[in-house]
């Protein structure tokens, strides 16, 4: 029986992300660590209108029925919790982010509340970006030293100690990138306001 | 290696001579120092069959890669030990300057060891080493012999005991620069079972830093992160940790008369915002600390540094007494005996309790301010009612036939937050490995101040996980040593990336979980060597079965037995709360 106040934190950020178009109808995934299992959307539901029934419980190192119904990144977030401290996933497709990542190994944000928080934003890549173990230890390695990071094309990922931090890394790495975007656009010179700013990309 | 001094200094009292030998740096890797470096090498040193106060019982100083450094909050120790109150394995960390002070004599760790015939009283100079007699110094009380034997907060610094210590009160501190304490757990009565009354420290020695570049970045942005937290740029330095009595009065958590209630109507009258506008002389700082939480009190008798949050409700919400003033003067006198106020206000209400309920002949009332300062006295000297008093709550409640009123875990004497109204600190204490006690993690963080972000506190599902990270964080922030309190401004992957800096060994934020989830493990391996098994992973009956009939945790008990469960699963031990083998294989503890 999972708690409903943990449905409800689902429930929430699962809607923001689908309003903050950061996902398409059935994409993206979120996930909470309870000890040595953890708690992750079921496969093929929608992350803006999930329902108690789209939550499912099952174990992080050993397998049970649950691995039949969760989430196709299952695999991803076991990944991510034996190799992080993280307690909580967000996994969506935030599109600015992705557009930056065709072109860039690295997202080093200029704006003054993602430079503060994220630093930079490293983007992995691998060829089959969806659901296999080399995406998935690629995926925790980067994590291992980042709390999100995007993977090339697809999407990013995103760990924190509850859902609502995840997501808050998740909201603060698209909004860096639409104001680099407007930046590129405005296309005039850069001045630098901050102090030390050549350290970010050595974080 | 930079970091790191590469020395320990291992001191016989038995002989008065002392020995110098490499630090093993496979072990500094993989623990550290400060709490971490403590514990392994007490693994080796003091075993089951050793009493707590008997000269095989080992005090082991430890001062951390970061220590001395100039990086925020760099100045802490600790201190580990096996304790004489709990029996669990000891470590305790203190700020001010006397750590700054014995990194830069250019050791890692200074063992003590055995038993001076007389008492003594060690100097440091400069990494040379000179045993002094101590016989006239024998008696004299913490804030005096401090000033005697030359405090100089930025060259020379005194630790010592006080009166506690030498009469081996089991909740005895040990003190340094004055009124910092190593104060839980009883450490003071190990010093004071080995004759050794001080240890004085000058060192000259700088540490060495690899990559500068990076170590300023991080200073710079850690400041920033200080600067913009609210809560370490302007709670704390203006009311000083009692900014959360009224906190935990509002949410129903702040433990009164021995855990009897969860609000105290007088929570008011002894904040941290009536601390400041009526008795703050000044705030005061740790070395390299830009938070600035040390208050400096005065009253019509006393002047000094405190009180701190958890000494003013002991004395105050715990004990039922709303007078400040009494309350500092009590806290100031603990400094001086050398006595830990958590331990002893705690067992004050004990014995009040008691006292009214009529299962112990004695005069101790709840909010009886004038009682506090004649019991610590008592205390500090085992005279009177004081022996029995001294030793902690559980003692004084098992020699009246009713340990269930020790509001203790592990027999250590909780503090002030009631984990009925946080059902995450419930299973931090019962789980704790040096017994009740709020900085082996922090539940606070979460479950009320919202740092990172706020958790539902009442919740109990997936609880355990939050438990596990912050105590293995608080074991690893104790290993750098730092103070917990950057971990309110700063994020934790700064201190992976801070100790590369520094050692120019790249950790990743999950190896520095991963060296407290180690610490953790081994910690608990100790324990159970020690005979502590499944049940005494547990609280106070009353916590378990008694809800408050009024205010915000109103109908709540800790429910502990489903948290327990989840969290030896997630710990990886087994359902009697043995690591198995496969953990500590894992965490490379498979030797011990």
């Amino acid at each position: 029986m999972i708690d409903p106040r943990i449905y409800e934190q689902f429930r929430d950020i699962g809607r923001d992300l689908y309003v903050a178009n950061m996902i398409s109808s059935h994409a993206g995934n979120l996930s909470i660590r309870l000890g040595d299992r953890l708690i992750i959307k079921r496969r093929g539901a929608m992350l803006g209108q999930l329902k108690p029934h789209d939550l499912i419980e099952t174990g992080i190192e050993k397998n049970d029925s649950g691995v039949a119904l969760a989430s196709s990144e299952l695999l991803a977030h076991r990944t991510i919790y034996m190799n992080t401290p993280a307690l909580a996933i967000v996994h969506c497709h935030p599109r600015t982010a992705i557009a930056f990542s065709l072109s860039r190994d690295e997202i080093v944000p200029v704006d003054n509340e993602a430079a503060y928080l994220l630093k930079k934003i490293p983007v992995v890549t691998e060829e089959f970006a969806s659901g296999t173990p080399e995406m998935a230890s690629k995926v925790a390695d980067a994590l291992e030293n980042y709390k999100i990071i995007m993977l090339r094309g697809h999407g990013s990922f995103a760990i924190g100690q509850t859902l609502e931090e995840a997501f808050l890394w998740t909201s603060i790495l698209e909004e860096a990138c639409q104001i680099m975007l407007y930046a590129k656009l405005i296309d005039e010179p850069f001045i630098e306001y901050r102090k030390m700013s050549d350290s970010y990309n050595k974080f | 290696m930079a970091g790191w001094s590469e020395k320990v200094l291992d001191i016989d009292l038995n002989t008065h001579t002392h020995k110098i030998y490499p630090l093993d740096m496979e072990m500094a890797r993989l623990f550290i120092g400060g709490r971490g470096l403590g514990a392994r090498l007490l693994w080796d040193m003091v075993g089951p069959e050793v009493d707590p106060l008997s000269p095989e019982n080992v005090l082991i100083f430890t001062n951390g890669p970061l220590t001395g450094t100039g990086y925020q909050t760099s100045n802490r120790f600790s201190v580990t030990t096996k304790s004489p109150l709990t029996g669990t394995i000891l470590d305790a960390n203190s700020g001010g300057f006397w750590g700054m002070q014995f990194k830069k004599t250019g050791y890692d760790a200074m063992i003590v060891r055995g038993k001076s015939e007389t008492p003594v009283w060690i100097e440091i100079k400069n990494g040379e080493v000179t045993f002094h007699d101590a016989s006239e110094l024998w008696g004299m009380r913490v804030f005096a012999l401090t000033e005697k034997l030359g405090q100089n907060n930025n060259k020379r610094n005194v630790l010592c005991i006080g009166p506690a210590g030498e009469n081996l009160s089991r909740i005895a501190a040990i003190m340094n620069d004055r009124e910092r304490a190593l104060a839980r757990g009883g450490p003071g009565a190990v010093m004071g079972s080995k004759n050794l009354k001080a240890v004085v420290v000058e060192g000259r020695e700088r540490p060495e830093i690899m990559d500068q570049e990076q170590f300023k970045f991080l200073l710079y942005e850690a400041r920033k992160s200080l600067a913009q937290s609210p809560l370490t740029s302007q709670a704390l330095p203006e009311f000083g940790t009692v900014v959360l009595m009224n906190i935990m009065n509002t949410v129903g958590a702040l433990a009164t008369r021995n855990h009897q209630q969860t609000q105290f109507e007088g929570a008011e009258a002894i904040s941290g915002e009536e601390l400041t506008e009526k008795y703050l002389v000044k705030n005061a700082s740790c070395w390299a600390c830009p938070i600035g939480c040390t208050r400096i009190s005065k009253t019509e008798k006393v002047e000094g540094e405190g009180p701190e949050f958890e000494s003013t409700w002991a004395f105050g919400a715990q004990c039922g007494i709303d007078d400040l003033p009494a309350i500092i003067e009590a806290n100031t006198l603990c400094n001086d005996l050398g006595m830990d106020t958590i331990s002893a206000g705690s067992t004050i209400a004990c014995a009040m309790e008691l006292s009214e309920k009529g299962y112990m002949d004695s005069d101790l009332r709840f909010g009886r301010a004038d009682q506090l300062a004649p019991t610590l006295e008592a205390m500090a000297y085992r005279q009177d009612i004081g022996s029995d008093l001294t030793d902690g709550s559980l003692r004084l409640a098992m020699k009246y036939h009713h340990s269930e009123l020790s509001m203790s875990a592990k027999g250590m004497e909780m503090p002030a937050y009631d984990p009925r109204g946080m059902q995450g600190q419930g299973l931090l204490y019962a789980t704790s490995n040096r017994g009740g006690c709020h900085m082996r993690g922090n539940m606070v963080g979460p479950e009320v101040l919202g740092a990172p972000k706020l958790i539902d506190r009442f919740q109990v599902q997936g609880k355990s996980s939050f438990v596990i990270l912050h105590q293995n964080t608080a074991a690893a922030i104790d290993s750098l040593v730092l103070c917990k309190f950057t971990n309110y401004g700063v994020a934790e992957e700064y201190f992976a990336r801070v100790l590369s800096a520094v050692t120019g060994i790249k950790y990743a934020t999950g190896d520095m979980i991963k060296v407290g989830e180690r610490i953790w493990n081994l910690e608990r391996l100790y324990n159970l060597r020690e005979g502590f098994t499944r049940k005494d992973d547990t609280l106070p009956a009353r916590l378990l079965n008694e809800a408050p009939t009024d205010g915000p945790s109103q109908g709540w008990v800790v429910n502990l037995e489903p948290m327990l469960k989840e969290y030896y699963r997630g710990r990886g031990w087994d359902e009697n709360g043995v690591p198995t083998k496969k953990k500590l294989t894992e965490l490379k503890l498979e030797a011990l």
